[in-house]
């Protein structure tokens, strides 16, 4: 099922990263979407990520703890599917959690993930695009005089005020 | 401890991007980045009575853009070059958050696929 738009980018709040993986698209597909597989790769060491629910539909709840000593866990991630294509995209948002709930909780920030998996050869396409909503419009960038997104400001800053 | 930092960190995050969410407080910032100024100097240009216009200076005040300083009768404005630079670690930040997992994830996706061609 595919919705009717994809999230368009928008240089100044999103991200987008994507890169090769030299494994089969459904190597990367098990790695994400299998929690005990998941819990392994997605926070840093010395943290311990544990799934509380990751129930792969529209509308299911993605919840994740944290853990620095491995035995005391917080929250982590509280956010909810929005989409899921089976071995193509998964999309999430912890503006709600499971079963389309607004949440008030969206630290460190709001935002709407979409993972992309393409074939690549035999390897994968691993994209990720990142929606999120603080700032306000492109304006901003260019009454302060900032073309280029985000990713110019520090070097724009610097010629401003130093 | 560390949530509370957190916290207070995101509220701050909140402020910076709520103080640019405004077109005549975007336009003081436009402006003072070639400069510091004067309050009188800055209102100048808006069709606005001084009181409505002091209410933005303190805003940007109150969330770190900006500085300003009494001599005599008269109060300057500088930008503060601090907070440009949270606004912009921010993504940043959560750039490095997204390229660490995808690191992770090709690490371990990796190990496995040796895992299986060994077998």
């Amino acid at each position: 099922m595919t919705p009717p738009m994809n999230g368009k980018v928008n240089a100044d709040l999103d991200l987008t990263m994507s890169r090769i993986i030299k494994a089969p698209r459904a190597a990367v597909w098990q790695a994400w979407s299998d929690p005990a597989r998941f819990a392994q790769w997605w926070l840093p060491a010395p943290y311990k990520c544990r799934v509380v629910e990751m129930t792969l539909s529209p509308g299911g709840a993605f919840v994740t703890e944290m853990s620095e000593d491995g035995r005391t866990f917080t929250p982590h991630l509280n956010a909810c599917f929005l989409a899921v294509d089976e071995g193509a995209r998964i999309v999430f948002t912890n503006l709600m959690s499971g079963g389309w709930r607004p949440t008030e909780n969206t630290y460190p920030a709001a935002l709407t993930a979409t993972i992309t998996l393409r074939d690549h050869g035999k390897d994968t396409e691993y994209a990720a695009h990142v929606m999120h909503k603080n700032g306000a419009d492109r304006t901003i960038h260019e009454e302060l005089g900032f073309h280029d997104g985000w990713g110019t400001v520090a070097a724009q800053l610097a010629r401003l005020v130093e | 401890m560390i949530l509370s930092l957190m916290d207070q960190y995101q509220q701050r995050l909140d402020g910076i991007f709520q103080a640019l969410a405004d077109p005549t407080r975007r336009a003081v910032l436009g402006r003072l980045g070639r400069g510091p100024a004067s309050i009188m100097e800055l209102a100048q240009p808006f069709d606005m009575a001084l009181p409505s216009f002091m209410k933005h200076i303190r805003f940007l005040e109150d969330s770190g853009w900006i500085r300003t300083r009494k001599d005599g009768r008269v109060r300057t404005c500088t930008l503060e070059k601090k907070t440009f630079t949270a606004a912009n670690a921010w993504l940043a930040q959560q750039r490095a958050v997204w390229e660490g997992r995808a690191d992770r994830l090709e690490h371990f996706v990796a190990r496995g696929v040796k895992k299986e061609t060994a077998r």
